[in-house]
This record gives structure tokens, sequence and C-alpha cells, in this order.
């Protein structure tokens, strides 16, 4: 309505000039030469053209964008006032060319820009709606095949007058349809990516790299031409600071777009390398819908080291946000030491993952670190005989970062409660596992959810007790290895050759006892700790531990804490049975870390 | 083939309406936009929001669900953890790392794991028990802890102006 009236008022004034003019000079061309010389007609002359610039350019929005949507104008008004402040600072460098000529060209320069930002708002505007119409391709690809020629035809225009007129405002405009010049080729490229992807029966995995590497090199691209303009302007007039605030968002761009290319080769190199493929058979098992686009997985599946498996695609693009597992929040990037032969691998993430626990368990939970130490100096006795020593002290070293050498404790500082640990029982027993977790009531489950300081609390003391059997879990593995190691029985074996390896323990410990000595009386005291709910937890899953579940278990024991609390607005009974199943996990793992 | 942000929106959408949770609708506001969405959350039973129908608007970012939507009421609201301009401020609408309050655990961040029906759950139980420890609204924290029946009296005006009701 008001620009209406505006538009009225302009056209009614026009005319009053223009009739005014030729009343009093009755023919053509003093009617001309009057109103250029008439500074009131003038103005008002200017004014109406500009009035018609902003009709022609309403009239070619309408044409190329229809009506735009309130976050697409709420977007425009934003970068217009940029612009245009920008405009004026450009300005103040170039007042010997101020005339209205410029003054139009900088006009249509900002005209042109505001269809630059609608096309790129548009064109990623086909990401998010189902409905792409034959008028909305037809619109985009004239539009953008219009701006690609008014660039083009600028800068050369641009390039021509400064190299025959020598430099001038024209700098700045060549320079600023060549940036426009990049902004077309980044939208045409992203519109013919979309549009490829939209023709597509199936979905296009690698589109998303191919915009992150467009991203790249157009911003390179950019940062090139702002370098290069800047160096040009000091060297020619001043500082541009006029160009400073757009160079700043560029260069902060391009440092993302960097950023995003590395991380995202990172994930893929590591999916690549890190991660089996899901088999067909895992794929087939219950629940095969993919977390993160929620759709069904039948091939190119990763599974994590947790067990959870996802579309390669929608795993790699995660991947260049977090580097957790989206369900279960592992961290998948904890380093893993390679250098320790192939047995290692087995138990590479063991201690990568421990050690940070262990040093975090140290304030809460002193005792954990204990089952540790006595073990630790039996192993002492051990290496200076045996060949086993090197692997051994990687996995006794890594759980105690962050303590003093063993050697070191002064026998007195042991705290109060010291798990029992007496070496010399049949089977060693190991302290309290959590209560039966397979049979809590649904009450003391939902009791262990929540924020409310006793639910975390509930929720700390399962995992220290967790954290506890673990660890004496871990000791006694450490045990049997080394027993089983001297009497010359292959390691991984463990389960079948438990029994023999416990006999030749017995017999270990004996001859080893003098060497371990001042913790072995310390353990004396303790030997006769009640062990409430203790060694039942099972030869059984010793034996039937494989490499496969030991990963399983152990990193599912690092997002123990916060999968506990994530699940509380899962339809129930599905939540029932994988709260379950992760309990039960628990209570495997506490037998099963080490080999 | 459709992006798969869109895929995954439409997905939900479609499973919200097919079995919509119990006083909760929620859908685009436009067909042709699924990054916008407005929803209707009924103020849970036996709260002092019982009974009042709030409208949010919810807006998706290009790369939902790695990123989570942004939630804001469209209506008047007074709550521990919404600002005075509407804005939801609870854990799941943050991507771990990202913690303007300083004291959310990670553990109910955002993940692609949450959904939209599980966002407008968790809106439900936050306004059935306010989390007093953010700073979303200072104002309503206070009043929330020291003085429960002016809040439930301000609480109590807002549901009748969103049935229309003259105060
Ligand atoms: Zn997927
Ligand atoms: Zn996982």
């Amino acid at each position: 309505m008001r620009t209406a009236g505006i538009t009225l008022i302009s056209v009614a004034l026009t005319c009053a000039v223009i009739g005014n003019a030729y009343y009093q000079k009755k023919q053509f061309y003093p009617s001309v030469v009057y109103i250029t010389k008439s500074n009131p007609s003038m103005a008002v002359i200017y004014v109406q053209g500009l009035i018609l610039v902003f009709i022609m350019n309403t009239f070619l929005r309408k044409i190329f964008f229809g009506n735009l949507r309130a976050a697409e104008l709420e977007h425009l008004v934003e970068r217009a006032w940029y612009a245009v402040t920008e405009t004026c600072l450009a300005f103040t460098v170039f007042r010997d060319d101020f005339s209205p000529k410029f003054i139009a060209l900088f006009t249509l320069l900002l005209f042109l820009k505001s269809f630059h930002w609608l096309a790129e708002d548009r064109v990623d505007f086909m990401e998010r709606s189902p409905v792409i119409t034959w008028l909305f391709h037809v619109r985009v690809l004239s539009l953008l095949t219009l701006l690609f020629t008014i660039n083009g035809t600028m800068i050369e225009y641009a390039y021509m007058s400064t190299l025959t007129k020598g430099a001038s405002v024209q700098l700045v405009f060549g320079f600023e349809y060549a940036i426009l010049l990049t902004v077309v080729l980044n939208i045409t490229i992203k519109y013919v990516l979309h549009t490829v992807d939209l023709q597509s029966e199936n979905p296009w995995d690698n589109k998303a790299v191919f915009l992150l590497y467009t991203e790249l090199i157009i911003g390179l691209l950019k940062v090139i031409l702002y370098v290069a303009f800047v160096t040009i302007m000091v060297r020619i007039y001043t500082l541009p600071l006029f160009a400073f605030r757009p160079m700043y968002y560029t260069m902060r761009n391009f440092k993302k777009a960097f950023h995003d290319v590395v991380m995202s080769r990172r994930a893929i190199r590591n999916m690549n390398t890190l991660y089996p493929d899901a088999t067909p058979e895992e794929l087939a098992a219950a629940d095969n819908v993919c977390i993160i686009c929620r759709e069904e997985m039948f091939t190119a599946s990763k599974k994590l080291p947790c067990n959870h498996i996802f579309h390669t695609a929608c795993l790699r693009s995660w991947f260049q946000r977090q580097q957790t597992c989206p369900t279960c929040r592992l961290n998948i990037l904890r380093p893993t030491p390679a250098n320790n032969g192939p047995r290692a691998q087995n138990q590479a993430p063991a201690p990568g993952q421990q050690a940070p626990q262990a040093a975090q368990a140290q304030g809460v939970n002193q005792q954990v670190d204990q089952p540790f130490q006595m073990p630790a100096g039996f192993w002492m006795g051990l290496q200076a005989q045996q060949g086993a020593g090197a692997q051994i002290q990687g996995q006794n070293n890594a759980p105690n970062i962050g303590l003093p050498p063993f050697q070191s404790v002064p026998p007195g500082s042991l705290p109060l409660f010291v798990p029992p640990f007496p070496p010399m029982v049949h089977l060693p027993p190991v302290p309290a596992p959590p209560p039966n977790l397979t049979t809590l009531t649904d009450e003391e489950l939902r009791a262990m959810e929540g924020n409310m300081r006793q639910a975390v609390e509930a929720r700390i003391q399962t995992l220290q007790r967790v954290q506890l059997l673990l660890d004496a879990a871990n000791a006694m593995m450490s045990q049997y290895q080394t027993a089983a190691a001297t009497a010359n029985i292959p390691g991984p074996n463990v389960g079948s050759a438990a029994e023999a390896a416990e006999k030749e323990k017995k017999e270990e410990k004996a001859n080893h006892s003098e060497d371990a000595g001042p913790s072995m009386s310390e353990q004396g005291k303790f030997a006769g700790e009640p062990l409430p709910g203790s060694s039942g937890v099972s030869n059984e899953s010793i034996v039937q531990t494989d490499t496969k579940t030991m990963n399983a278990t152990t990193s599912n024991e690092n997002h123990a804490t916060p999968s506990t609390s994530r699940t509380r607005t899962e339809p129930t009974d599905e939540k029932e049975m994988l709260r379950r199943r992760r309990l039960q996990k628990f209570i495997a793992q506490t037998t099963t870390t080490t080999d | 083939m459709a992006g798969s942000a869109l895929r995954r929106l439409m997905a939900e959408y479609k499973q919200l309406t097919l079995n919509p949770p119990e006083g909760i609708i929620a859908g685009p506001i436009n067909e042709e936009n699924f990054f916008e969405w407005e929803a209707l959350i009924t103020g849970p039973e036996g709260t002092c929001f019982e009974g009042g129908v709030f409208p949010a608007k919810l807006i998706f970012p290009p790369d939902y669900p790695l990123s989570p939507p942004k939630m804001q009421f469209t209506c008047e609201m007074f709550h521990p953890n919404i600002y005075a301009d509407g804005r939801v401020c609870i854990s799941i609408l943050h991507a771990p790392g990202d913690d303007p309050m300083g004291y959310e655990s990670s553990a109910e961040r955002w993940s692609p794991v949450q959904s939209v029906e599980k966002i407008l759950l968790s809106v439900v139980s936050m306004l059935a028990e306010p989390n007093d420890e953010s700073g979303a609204n200072v104002d309503a924290a206070k009043m929330w802890r020291e003085d429960r029946l002016e809040f439930e009296r301000i609480a109590q005006k807002l549901v009748k102006k969103t049935l229309g009701i003259p105060i």
C-alpha cells in the first residue's frame, strides 16, 4: 500500500516536472536542458529512476521466485542492511568518482546481490521440500543463466575499463562481480547435485562428500579473491574497510569447510579400516532399522565395537560431527595401541578404555584400584622370569594410570575397604556383584533412572560395583593367563584350559609368594572378608568368551552411565528388553574383560 | 530421491500421525516445507499447566537428525526452562559439547536416537517437573522454588489465555 502511494506521488511529481518544463520551453530539447539545469527537477527525476528500478526489481523477483517465504524475506532484509552499509563505506573511498552513474551501478549491484542470496536460499530449499515443481526448475535454471551472463559481462566491462582508464571504482565492481560469480557457481553445483539426487531412485551417499568439496573449493576461490583485492586496494588506495566483514566471514567459512573435509576424511578412513561391515545375518536380526535415518538396512552397513549397526553413509555423516556411537555414545576414537602384536588387538580396547575410568574412579572409589596393586606385585616377580611380561605389563599398567608405582604405595595408605583377593583360594573370589540384575523389578530399575540424587547415586553405586568386579576379573584373568603361559598352553584358549591353568596357578602361587612378600601379607589380612554373592559369577562365561563378545562387553561398560538414563521415553516393553540385555552384559562382562 | 533429512522428517511425521502420543499434535506448518513444524502440547494432568493447550514451533536444521531442532513456544509462557521469547531450554535439544547452562550431562543430549516425539514428551515432562537449576527464566525458577502458589496462579492464568477464556 505504502509502496503504491510513494510510486504514485513520484509519478505525479515527475509528470509535474516534465509538464512544467514543456510548458515553459514548448520544445523537446530546451525542455531537457531546462530539467538538467534545475536541481529540484533532477532530484525528482532521480527519485523516479530509483523507484522504477525498485519496481523492476520487484517484478523480476516475482517472475523468478514467486512469493518469498518468511525466512527468505528475513534473510534478505538482514543481508541487505549489511550490503548497504558496506556500499556506503565503499563510497567514502571513491569520493572522487562519485556521480549519479555510480549510484546507479551500485544500486544495480545491490539488486543483483539480492537475487544471488534468494537463489541460494531457493536451491537450499530443494532439500527441504518434497514438492519440487517443473516451474521451480525452469525458474532456477533461467535465473542462474541470467546471473552468469550479467556477472560475466560486468567483470569484462570492469576489466576493460581498468585497462583503458586506469584504476577506478570499477576495480570494486569487477571484484564484487567476481565474488558473485563464485556464488553462482556454488549455487549451480549445488543445484545440479540436488537435482541428480532427486532423480535417482536410491539415496546418493556421496552427495554429502561432493557438497563438502564444493564448499571447500569455492571457499578457497573466494579467499584468494579477497586477498588479491585487499592487496590491490592497499597498493592503489587505502585499506578497504568495507571488505573486511565479508572477508572475515569468507575466511571463517573456508576454515570450517576445511575442518569439515578433514573430519569427513577421517570418518571415512575410520569407517573403512576400523569397523566391520555388518553381515547379512546381523542385518536380518530383529531390529534392522538404522537409528539415524529410520530406514531399513539391507546393505552397506557398519557395525561399531558396541554392536550397534548403522548405514555406512549415515554413520559417516554423523562421525563428521561427533566420534561417538549415536545410540550409546560410546566414544569410538579412543587411541588403540597397535604395537602389541596380534593378541593385543583383542585387548586393545580394554586398557585404552579403562585408563580414563580408573583415573576417574579414583576420586569416587579408591578401592577400585586395589585389586590391581596386589596382582601387580605378583607380576613383578613373574616378569623377571617370564617372557609374557610385555603384554601383561600393558594390561596392568593401563588401569593404574595416575597411580604411583606399586612399590611406592605405603601399606598403611590402603583405604579401609579392600576387596578381598586372596590368591591362594581355589577360585579367587571377587567382590560382590551388583544385585542380580536380570531379576530386578521394574521399581528398582526405575529407581536407577531419572535425575534425582537418589537415582544418580544408585546408578553410580551399581557402576562402581561393576567396575570393581571388572577390575577383579581383569586381575584374575591375568593370573590365569600367566599360569597358562607357564604351562605352555596357548593363550586364547583360556576357557578350555581353565582347569589346567588353575592347577598350574596353585603351583605358581606357591612359588611366587616369597617374591610378592609384603602385599601377600596384606592380602592375608583381608582374605577373611565376607564375600557376598561372590564367586558364582561364572566360569561359564569365561568359557564362552570369544573376541567378539569381549569387545562388545568391554565397550558396553563405557557407555553404561549415559545409557541408563537415556531411554526414558521409549515404549516400555522394548525399553525393558533393552535394559535387561544391557544389564546381562554387565554381568557377563565382569568375568570377560580380558582373555 | 529426497535428502535424508527430509525423508526422516517425513517418516517421523507419518509415525506421529499414525500413533500420536497422548496430548501432543505435531506436523509441518506447510507440507511444502518439512523443516518447520508446529506442535500443540496439552498441559500435563495434575500440574498447574493442566488444561492448557500450548502452541509451539519447531525449526529443523538442514542436517537433521545430526543436529537438534530448535523449539519455541508461540504463546506466552512462564516456566523456569523457557526463555521469555518462548525458546525451550532442555538438554535433549542441545548437542553434546554445547552447554549453555553448564550443568547437563551428555547423557540426555541430542543424538540421532532422539526424535520429535521424544522431544515433545520431554517438554511435557518439563512442564510437569521444571528443572529449577536452569537459568532460562530466572524469575520463574525463583518463584517455582520460593512461591509455588504464585507460580501456579500465573500458570493458570496462562492456561486460560491459551484457551481464549477471558481472565
Ligand atoms: Zn541410515
Ligand atoms: Zn553403540
